[in-house]
């Protein structure tokens, strides 16, 4: 009898196999749609940033030129500049992303062991995440020096407070209700935070990464500006000050590109970890 | 007002230690005869006493549940059923009286308890199967038996064609199946049950209810009921225990006869006796 109703609960899941594909096929559409109205407001843009500029030099020196960029591009992919830079800024955003969610993370969950320790650090860490990162640059270089640990130091600086706050709301904020069932087992505390609030917090966890993925590259690149031979940062403030607008802009897109590159990343890996989550499928 | 199992709810005995408990050193479980399973003395609960605003919510409630027996709470919403039900469990301290399990007073989580509430709180990141496994590995019963027992549980609860099925993807009728079936895994002698069929449709409740009754009555266990759904309490229970507004406590008490095997849920609505029983406990609920 009870197989009869689970049957017919059967029938009604989402998505029959019809429906289903059918709504396969229209999703597909729309993103195609999407994307196409995405290409073609971009050529336009650039369309018209390129005629503004084609008959007014001015224009061109404020604001540099799409034709300019491009050329700019071309040069640092030629002379290979634009690898070396990439690596120097991508290895210190990578490893300060990381260190940085690793201290967080850590630190957050761990909180959620005790009450009372957490209320003692709330101010402290609050304090900690009020205070520009930027500020602290030169402080940095002087501690750190001028090489690779002081841009992984901003990186990390620029990414850990949130990844702590971030760890600890997701901890605290699992539904007491299920706390109590994990209790009405036997459950003892840390078996609480290995089968429900460690696994309960990744969804929390994964949009702080991606969250902090941005932060880190502009901890590192701050960290370029204040003193560096190399990196993405040392190469746009070194065009900045000699006024090379288009330049500037080649660089900004490459920057860009890693931050997207950064964020696809960590959303591939949020797929693969959190496979019952039907809305990231 | 009937008092089948006067172990606890009896004053003269409770204030002098736990109830029918001789002082012996066995654990409690190597002595399952001792006492009722359950049973409530004289509990009571004011939330807020710390702050100096206290707001009684249960003034004193008395019961004891028999081993095999289904007993049914019913009340106005608010009253502090819910508060009661985590009392019992161990999960909320009362503020007065005591909470005996096979006469012992209660220290901690009761060892052979099982809890469900009207949320069905499936941990989304778990399958089905690995959901109802949950109670097994937090006792560290070994993989292949812990296996074992939730395959045997799905199929009797006619679920087998979805263990690998994550929650979301499961209606709302089979994640509370689910539900009970990972209440039932570690193979609890009490079942504490807060509303759990109560946001399901008719049809479907009356299937799980149906479930219930055979899984509790078939293997000797006992199970406290909470609903706000007097016909649920009656078809179901052997008695029923109605609860006043708050400060809450007991207005009535009724021993449930009804004919028939009491397993099959629509036979027992279609009795006369049936719709007399509801019919008073209605008016004994006081609707506001
Ligand atoms: N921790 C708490 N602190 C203060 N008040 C509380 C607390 N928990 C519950 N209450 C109050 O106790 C009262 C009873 O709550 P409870 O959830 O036990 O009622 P209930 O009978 O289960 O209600 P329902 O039928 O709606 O499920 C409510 O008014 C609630 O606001
Ligand atoms: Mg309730």
């Amino acid at each position: 009898m009870s197989r009869q109703a689970v049957a017919s609960d059967a029938a009604s899941l989402p998505g029959g196999t019809g429906a289903r594909s059918a709504r396969r096929v229209l999703a597909r559409r729309t993103t195609r749609q999407v994307l196409a109205v995405q290409v073609l407001l971009i050529v336009v843009l650039l369309a018209l940033w390129e005629e503004a500029t084609r008959h007014s030099p001015a224009n061109a020196f404020l604001f540099g030129a799409p034709s300019a960029i491009a050329f700019h591009l071309a040069t640092m992919l030629r002379d290979g500049s634009v690898w070396t830079d990439l690596s120097v800024t991508g290895l210190e955003t990578l490893a300060g992303f990381a260190l940085g969610n690793l201290l967080g993370t850590a630190i957050g969950l761990a909180l959620w062991f005790s009450r009372f320790v957490s209320r003692v650090l709330q101010p402290f860490i609050l304090a900690l995440g009020s205070i520009p990162i930027v500020a602290l640059a030169p402080i940095v270089i002087i501690w750190f020096g001028t090489g690779f640990a002081s841009k992984l130091a901003m990186a990390t600086l620029s990414v850990v407070v949130v990844a702590l706050v971030i760890s600890y709301k997701g901890a605290t904020g699992v539904d007491p209700d299920q706390i109590n069932l994990m209790r009405s087992l036997g459950a003892r505390r840390g078996q609480i935070f290995r089968l429900l609030v460690l696994p309960a917090s990744l969804t929390d966890i994964f949009a702080g990464l991606k969250l902090t993925g941005g932060f880190a590259l502009v901890g590192a690149i701050v960290g370029e500006f204040m003193s560096s031979s190399v990196g993405l940062g040392h190469a746009i403030f070194k065009a900045g000050s000699l006024y090379i607008i288009s330049k500037v802009m080649a660089e900004l897109s490459v920057t860009v590109v890693l931050a997207l590159v950064l964020s696809a990343a960590v959303s591939r890996v949020e797929r693969w970890l959190l496979p019952w989550r039907h809305d990231l499928q | 007002m009937t008092n089948p199992a006067p172990a606890a709810a009896n004053p003269a005995e409770a204030g002098s230690g736990p109830p029918l408990a001789k002082p012996d050193t066995s654990p409690p479980l190597a002595n399952p005869d001792i006492g009722p399973p359950l049973a409530a003395w004289d509990i009571g609960k004011t939330f807020g006493a710390e702050d100096g605003r206290p707001v009684e919510i249960i003034r004193s409630i008395s019961f004891s549940l028999a081993r095999g027996e289904i007993v049914s709470i019913v009340g106005p919403s608010g009253c502090g059923k819910t508060t009661l039900l985590n009392m019992v469990c161990g999960l909320l301290a009362p503020t007065r009286g005591s909470v005996f399990w096979h006469g012992r007073e209660l220290a901690g989580v009761p060892a052979r308890a099982g809890y469900m509430l009207q949320k069905d709180l499936l941990f989304p990141w778990r399958t089905a199967l690995q959901n109802i496994l949950l109670g097994l590995q937090v006792k560290g019963l070994g993989r292949a038996a812990r296996q074992a027992r939730a395959e045997a549980l799905l199929d009797r609860l006619g679920l087998a064609g979805f263990a690998q099925y994550y929650p979301s993807a499961l209606s709302g009728g089979m994640r509370q199946r689910v539900a009970l079936a990972r209440t039932l895994a570690p193979d609890p002698e009490v079942l504490l049950l807060d509303e759990p069929f109560s946001a399901l449709d008719f049809q479907t409740k009356l299937l799980i209810e149906q479930d219930t009754a055979r899984l509790v009555r078939g293997e000797g266990r006992s199970l406290l009921l909470i609903t706000h759904d007097v016909e649920e309490a009656v078809s179901l229970s052997d008695r029923v225990i109605v609860l006043s507004h708050r400060p809450c406590t007991v207005v009535a008490e009724h021993r449930i006869d009804l004919p028939g095997d009491r397993l099959d849920m629509i036979a027992a609505r279609e009795s006369p006796e049936f719709a007399q029983y509801v019919r008073r406990i209605w008016t004994e609920l006081d609707i506001r």
